[in-house]
């Protein structure tokens, strides 16, 4: 594999976890807890848009963009019915809280679609090769929503009134509560955004690999480790967040760890030493422990929390 | 299986699970750590005893010890750096941690001795049974119902006199996120909680070699992240911070659990398909317990000194 290759992947795995670690990080911001079943809820998106890509024969445009929007009322739903009565307890009681959501809504689908891997109706995808890397036309997109999608955030959160209700809802609920901004209104608007956008970054993981119930929980930790490593609440921590892991986790695998260790020929320790691909999974288990022990607020945590 | 072999299987789940359970509560319950890793000693314990007893051939006694000695070992190394993090931080890094070990035995075929159809994800066979050609086939599992309630007697009257002593109250004031009061009182915050994750994972090491001994069978996929929310489910359930609570906890989620197998019975419902809303119960309970009664079916007694 060529550096470019390696480049390449770790672009496209970064666009596919900001997708999902901005949504974690806003709902942190705003209703300060870590919610577990923010993959979860992905999961439902991923397989809304199987259920009309597949069953019901919708193209997987609009089933992704109809799926998502779903999944973002699914969560609204899911808020008023249990987090809003639970605004007053404290972050731990609402994390297990979470916890139990994502239980039931995983097995929810595994129940209803099997436990069984499934693919979207979309053609093989063809590479486009060239001397230095090849890449399909469905990894180009999924490059482009991502860049597109944090754009699009960064215009919400700066140029539109919600955007900035949240921030200030984020800085002091008190203080914009009494200043007008209605507070559970912008909470339903934060779940709705985080959720859809997850829920997109579900589908294109699934659209470029398969479909399993389980997915949401095998790709938790290294969205938690993206949006802590970023700063959690920080929304463009998240992003930069996503793209560290991203290298890191395609570079873990790439690099001679045997040339690191002797210092690219210097000292005299001549093995070959790879990360096994079966660790894939623990490079951001890793990485999530690292930082947490050097930077527990992140690279661009904020300061004010003790 | 008969009524009574099936009860007898029950009971000795109670019991393993009991242990956990109380392992967890001590953590969560008493001292507010939310483990979302526990699942880690289950499987340490297990597979230290396996490396003991099966691939070095020694008594059960020693891998009983063993199991624990390694548990509470971990416990203690991996809070070490984390005691300081904050709860939400705690859960991930907990998590992460029950995975990396158990991604290690998924992996490494070697430490339980190696072979094609040994270790890594063929899971180890032919654990030895403690005292096994003493009893007939019928009679050794009420013989183990008996090993697994001894210890589960010793974890409760350990881990009751933990928590009753000065030491259970320094963790409960941390809890309460006091820990200002504890520092003023003289005590590092940062040492109880990691003793209280290495006296955790000592009883959780317990269990997994209570389990590995009697299904004689273990694989890393025993091990998902599921056993520690079956857990949890029973630590907040039975009341969290209670002792009687988290026991209590364990038979209800444990009759739960192995009740709705029967269902199949009479409803016309598959395996995977019952095995999933069994779990969505098991979410929905938590969610329901967590919303409408906080303190679980046994509240914490609050005393007022």
């Amino acid at each position: 594999m060529t550096i470019a290759q390696v480049i390449i992947n770790s672009i496209i795995r970064a666009s596919e976890l900001a997708l999902l670690s901005l949504g974690l990080t806003i709902v942190y911001d705003i209703l300060k807890f870590a919610n577990f079943a923010h993959t979860e809820f992905a999961v439902i998106g991923v397989y809304l848009a199987f259920f009309l890509n597949v069953a019901l024969g919708i193209p997987i445009v609009p089933a992704a963009i109809i799926a998502s929007i779903a999944t973002g009322f699914f969560s609204i739903l899911i808020d008023k019915a249990v987090f809003k009565r639970m605004r007053n307890s404290t972050g731990i009681i609402i994390m297990v809280t979470s916890m139990g959501v994502a239980i039931a809504l995983r097995n929810t689908v595994r129940a209803i679609w099997g436990a069984d891997a499934r693919n979207y109706a979309i053609p093989l995808q063809r590479p486009i090769v060239t001397p230095w890397f090849r890449i399909t036309s469905l990894q180009i997109w999924i490059i482009i929503i991502g860049v597109l999608a944090m754009v699009v955030f960064y215009l919400l959160l700066h140029y539109t009134k919600l955007g900035k209700a949240m921030r200030a809802s984020s800085d002091n609920p008190e203080l914009a509560q009494a200043s007008g901004i209605a507070t559970e209104k912008i909470i339903t608007y934060v779940w709705f955004i985080a959720i859809s956008f997850a829920s997109l970054g579900g589908i294109l993981i699934g659209m470029e690999t398969y479909i399993l119930p389980y997915m949401g929980f095998a790709i938790i930790i290294p969205v938690f480790c993206a949006t802590i490593m970023g700063g959690i609440g920080n929304p463009y921590g998240a992003m930069l967040g996503a793209l560290v892991l991203g290298f890191a986790e395609n570079f873990g695998l790439y690099i001679d760890f045997g040339k690191v260790i002797n210092l690219g020929g210097i000292l005299p320790f001549s093995r070959e030493l790879f990360i096994p691909t079966g660790y894939k999974p623990a490079i951001s288990f890793v990485m999530l422990i690292i930082v947490l022990l050097i930077r527990p607020r992140g690279i661009l945590g904020k300061k004010k929390e003790g | 299986m008969g009524f009574f072999n099936f009860l007898v299987y029950l009971a000795i789940m109670m019991g393993i699970y009991g242990i956990l359970s109380l392992s967890l509560n001590l953590q969560y319950g008493f001292t507010g750590l939310a483990n979302f890793g526990q699942v880690a000693f289950f499987c340490l314990g297990a597979y230290t005893t396996t490396i003991i007893t099966l691939t070095f051939g020694m008594p059960f006694v020693l891998g009983l010890l063993g199991s624990m000695a390694i548990a509470g070992l971990f416990g203690y190394i991996i809070s070490i750096p984390t005691a300081d993090l904050r709860e939400d931080y705690w859960a991930i890094v907990t998590l992460a941690a029950a995975e990396i070990v158990r991604m290690f035995f998924l992996n490494e075929d070697w430490v339980v001795g190696g072979g094609a159809y040994r270790g890594g994800a063929f899971g180890v066979g032919g654990i030895p049974q403690p005292l096994k050609s003493y009893f007939s086939p019928q009679a050794y599992p009420l013989f183990y119902l008996g090993i697994v309630l001894l210890c589960l007697f010793i974890t409760y009257l350990i881990i009751n006199k933990l928590t009753d002593s000065p030491f259970g109250r320094v963790l409960k004031s941390i809890r309460e996120g006091e820990d200002r009061l504890a520092q003023a009182m003289g005590k590092d915050v940062k040492k109880f909680r990691i003793k209280a994750m290495a006296v955790g994972g000592m009883f959780g090491g317990l269990a997994g070699c209570l389990w590995a001994h009697y299904y004689g069978f273990i694989s890393p996929n025993q091990f998902l992240p599921l056993e520690t929310f079956i857990v949890w489910a029973m630590v907040i359930v039975g009341g969290k911070g209670n002792n009687k609570g988290a026991v209590l906890g364990a038979v209800i989620i444990i009759i739960f659990y192995h009740s709705t197998r029967f269902l199949k019975d009479y409803v016309p419902i598959d395996e995977v398909t019952l095995a999933s809303l069994r779990m969505v119960a098991i979410g929905v309970l938590i969610v329901i317990v967590m919303l409408f009664m906080k303190e679980g079916l046994i509240k914490e007694k609050k005393r007022i000194y």
